[in-house]
């Protein structure tokens, strides 16, 4: 009974026990239980993102990037479908899932379907790290046979690549770009937003490892860029590099610009730099070949400024072409300094200074106007201001105020020393003589089509100002068709049967301490033809001729071979009735009219 | 011998939990290695369910003999549990950092699984002799704390702190529940606050590591809190109903670590999500009540204090083994019972249950 009694009493305090330990148990399990309802109700949002941030990546890349073409649609620029290979090293399977171990004889079968070098695919294969680039730019037909050998671990991307085809051809306008598909240099760098095609996302999933399982592209139309139409015709900047090239090499000089403008309505025809580089593998160029120089290198313009400077002189009214000056033999003293002229004269017109290049004419016509009257001329034309070419890095020059010139500053600006302009300041200026005075912006591009050809944007020629009034230009125009007659600097300027205006120049280049150097010197060339209707602005700049040095002489006939055979692919008559026989007789009804 | 009335107690609630719960082990198991090497999958997987057909015939055989028989035979058993703990220092497999595993021709015994049984059963017997209304007192206590002892040191030098801790554990609940002298426990919190300090400093810097990554999991991603951020991550983003039976992410892309073994509850709380994680817990809950209610029902000490010691076996290894996988406690090797891959886990674990449905068969007999 008693032992009952205490067997009862035990039994009580265990089981009082074993409810403890359940009761603790489940504290301890609602624990765990609020856990989970934490981490997988409450803060799941942050966590799945989390968990897919993981796996999940989304990687941008651009549609395709716009084409540029010329004025007659011809490509300049265009990108080509490529693929880009990569590989996992360490897990390539073959067709039957079964890992690869004989790296050496995957290399030579791969490099089989890629027509690449066993041995260099070799040492990629071999490589430890998770992924490895075999090659960015594929053609779709190599990469499609490698995939179908039916191996596992190699990643595919469809991509671009830009080709030129015209290679060197128009390269420092066109620029060219980056393997990102950035525009670096030229057009593609200052129309890069309308080239580049829009972004387009892919969404990468990837495990541990950093091997890609899955990728979605989210790929919808519009996602190409936009196209370019050139104002620049291929043939005619085929024609003018040519001729620039023969002139350069056949001086020894240093470099050469050569521009073709339509004078009316500032559209270029031309640019040519010599010597040039092939965009499509700039990087084995010398990065000076990349630059346009025709707008980034500021020169000395050496004669052709006496045409701004008399342009000046007649607006201010103070004199006319034949106004008389004498020019003092060939010697003229402002202050310390003395102006030489190479050929000697006494009394010559405003005409004639032109015509014969006098600088002791130009120093005293400037002195007779005074500086402001020169200077706001000079602005008149652009010197001093950019032109707005849409072309990057253009320099604006250097022509300092008036007000800070000394008196021999506005005797040797006359004759474009002490001023700087860039090449397309100076053919933009000359162009406003053959356009009744009014100057235009230079432009480049004329038109942007969409993915389909249809124009979106086009650009009209904008007029900046009338620089001058219609009958100075006149005037000047006489003056300049003098300088390209028999007896002018500039007469190799000019191709049979065709008038030419123009104006050489021949300047002393500064060296690095400002003051000139004896042995070299720009020979340029500037000009417009037909006289009368102008047709082309042609400006040619030799940089540093060894043989010769004047402009007359390594310029001119540069120009003279760009207008004539520019002329012939436009079937632009021949004008002169001297020489109208002539090519008649050789060449047939030709002009005839 | 037999007893009609062994069929009639049979404790069949039980037995089907325990089938469950192991059914599900094995389906979350082919989820989370379906990963990687195609060979290597199926082997896993079919190593496993090989010991589940090992375990739940070591159940039967388990249900057979009476419990009874343990209370004898324990010493034996005791014995040679301890021999295999050496054998493995004298020719253990060395994996991964640790000596744990005995290689026995195509498998692997890691005894130190089977030892926490043998422990139970040993303190089993001893508490059943010695307990005393006022509780056990310092003196009483030292035969235990041997008995602990002596396998806690050769699985802790395994380097095995998990299964280690959880001997101690299972020790301390078991005296807890057989009633410690008040001054006793006293002295023992007073003991255990002046050693956790000196034992901090014994510890290797990768396990001070784990216990601070716990405080602050973000302070080394990539490191030491790489597996509970991802496990964390893994469970997180299950929600409430799961990605999907196969379709976890974290886990196809073998972001998750040890997903088939430790952290293969991860993997659950991933595809299954919330709804998932509390059916598995319900379902081990119910488990350790079936336990608790059979040492409520035995009439005899020792097979209530040894069904007690199975059922605190069971919760603290899926206690432990669920707080680490999301964050509550320090990464310890501690596998989730009937449900991680491991054989000597798994056939412990039916084991241990064919102990409990042993003992509620016979709760008719006094």
């Amino acid at each position: 009974m008693n032992s009952t009694r205490i067997e009862k009493q035990r039994y009580t305090r265990r089981n009082r026990r074993i409810i403890m330990i359940g009761g603790f148990f489940s504290v301890l399990y609602v624990l765990i239980g609020l856990k989970a309802f934490y981490l997988q109700v409450i803060k799941d949002d942050d966590l799945s993102e989390k968990a897919s941030s993981q796996y999940q990546k989304d990687i941008q890349g651009r549609g395709k990037r716009g084409s540029i073409y010329d004025a007659n649609y011809r490509e300049l620029a265009v990108s080509a479908d490529v693929v880009e290979i990569g590989v996992h090293p360490q897990s390539v399977r073959d067709k039957e899932n079964k890992k690869i171990t004989d790296k050496r004889k995957l290399a030579g079968v791969v490099a089989g379907a890629l027509k690449m070098n066993a041995n260099f695919l070799y040492k990629k294969f071999k490589s430890t790290a998770p992924f490895v680039w075999i090659d960015r730019r594929v053609t779709p037909a190599k990469a499609s046979a490698l995939k179908a050998l039916g191996f596992r671990g190699f990643e595919y991307f469809p991509t671009y690549c830009r080709v030129y085809p015209q290679k060197a051809l128009a390269a420092q306008v066109i620029g060219f770009s980056g393997t990102d598909g950035d525009g670096l240099e030229g057009l593609e760098q200052y129309y890069d937003e309308d080239l580049k095609g829009n972004i387009r996302q892919w969404t990468i999933i990837r495990d541990a490892m950093g091997r890609i399982f899955d990728r979605h592209e989210s790929c919808a139309p519009g996602y190409e860029g936009n196209n370019l139409i050139l104002t620049i015709d291929a043939t005619i900047q085929y024609i003018a590099e040519k001729a620039l090239k023969k002139s350069v090499q056949e001086n020894n000089a240093k470099d050469g610009v050569a521009i073709v403008m339509d004078p009316e309505t500032g559209a270029i025809k031309a640019i040519a730099n010599y010597p040039s580089y092939n965009p499509n593998s700039f990087n084995l160029f010398p990065k000076e070949t990349w630059r346009n120089k025709a707008l980034t290198d500021p020169f000395e313009p050496g004669s052709t400024m006496k045409i701004f400077l008399v342009a000046a002189a007649l607006e201010s009214g103070m004199c006319n072409p034949e106004t008389v000056i004498n020019c003092e033999s060939g010697q003229y003293r402002i202050g310390r300094n003395v102006i030489h002229d190479t050929h000697s004269h006494d009394d010559l017109t405003v005409h004639d200074v032109i015509k014969y290049s006098s600088n002791i004419g130009a120093a005293k016509i400037a002195e007779m106007i005074g500086p402001a009257a020169l200077y706001n001329t000079l602005r008149n034309f652009g010197f001093g201001e950019k032109t707005g070419i849409d072309c990057p890095g253009e320099s604006k020059g250097l022509l300092r105020n008036y007000q800070s010139w000394k008196k021999i500053d506005n005797a040797t600006i006359a004759f474009g020393q002490g001023i700087s302009v860039s090449a397309i300041q100076l053919i933009s200026a000359i162009s406003a003589v053959a356009n009744n005075g009014v100057l235009m912006k230079p432009y480049i591009v004329k038109a942007i089509t969409d993915e389909h050809g249809k124009i979106i944007k086009s650009f009209a020629p904008i007029e900046r100002r009338n620089a001058i009034m219609p009958d100075t230009a006149d005037a000047l125009i006489e003056m300049m068709h003098a300088v390209t007659e028999r007896d002018g600097t500039g007469w190799q300027a000019v191709p049979v049967g065709y008038t030419v205006c123009g104006k050489t120049g021949t300047a002393q280049k500064l060296n690095a301490r400002g003051t000139y150097r004896n042995c070299e010197y720009n020979g340029l060339f500037v000009g417009f033809s037909p006289a009368r209707s102008p047709v082309l602005a042609v400006l040619v700049v030799i940089d540093e001729p060894q043989k010769h040095h004047y402009g007359g002489v390594v310029a001119a006939p540069v120009f003279k071979e760009i207008v004539h055979e520019t002329f012939n692919y436009l079937n632009i008559a021949p004008t002169s009735t001297k020489e109208q026989l002539n090519v008649s007789n050789g060449l047939g009804k030709r002009g005839g009219a | 011998m037999f007893d009609r009335r062994l069929i009639q107690y049979f404790d069949w609630g039980l037995l089907a939990i325990t089938i469950l719960i192991g059914v599900i082990g094995m389906v979350v198991l082919y989820s989370a290695v379906s990963v990687g090497e195609a060979s290597q999958q199926t082997s896993i997987f079919y190593k496993q369910m090989i010991w589940h057909a090992m375990g739940m015939c070591l159940m039967l055989i388990t249900f057979i003999f009476s419990y009874k028989y343990l209370d004898k035979w324990a010493p034996v058993i005791y014995g040679l549990s301890i021999g295999l703990l050496i054998c493995v220092h004298l020719f253990g497999k060395h994996a991964g950092g640790s000596t744990r595993w005995l290689p026995l021709g195509p498998f692997n015994l890691q005894p130190s699984e089977p030892v926490k049984i043998a422990v139970i059963i040993i303190l089993a017997r001893y508490f059943s002799k010695n307990i005393r209304v006022p509780g056990i007192t310092f003196r009483g206590l030292m035969a235990p704390m041997i008995f602990t002892a002596i396998p806690f040191l050769l699985v802790a030098t395994q380097p095995d702190l998990g299964t280690a801790g959880t001997i101690l554990l299972i020790a301390a609940s078991m005296a807890m529940f057989s009633k410690i002298d008040r001054r006793t426990l006293i002295c023992v919190f007073l003991i255990i606050i002046i050693i956790v300090p000196v034992g901090w400093k014994m510890l290797e810097p990768y396990q001070k590591e784990r216990i601070l990554t716990l405080v602050s999991p973000d302070r080394d991603p990539l490191g030491t809190g790489y597996h509970i951020r991802q496990s964390k991550i893994a469970v997180g983003s299950g929600m409430i109903f799961g990605k999907g039976y196969m379709q976890g992410t974290q886990k196809k892309l073998s972001f998750l670590p040890e997903q088939h073994t430790d952290f293969i509850f991860s993997v659950l709380a991933e595809e299954w999500g919330f709804a998932g994680s509390m059916l598995l817990l319900f379902l081990f809950l119910l488990l350790i009540a079936f336990g608790l209610n059979i040492a409520h029902g035995c009439r005899d000490s020792f097979g209530t204090i040894l069904s007690v010691g199975i059922t605190v076996m069971i919760f603290w290894q899926v206690f432990i083994n669920i707080a680490m996988v999301m964050g509550l406690v320090p990464v310890v090797g501690m596998p989730l019972p009937l449900i991680s891959y491991g054989g000597s886990s798994v056939i412990t674990s039916y084991i241990g249950v064919g102990i409990l449905i042993n003992i509620s068969m016979r709760r008719f007999i006094t």
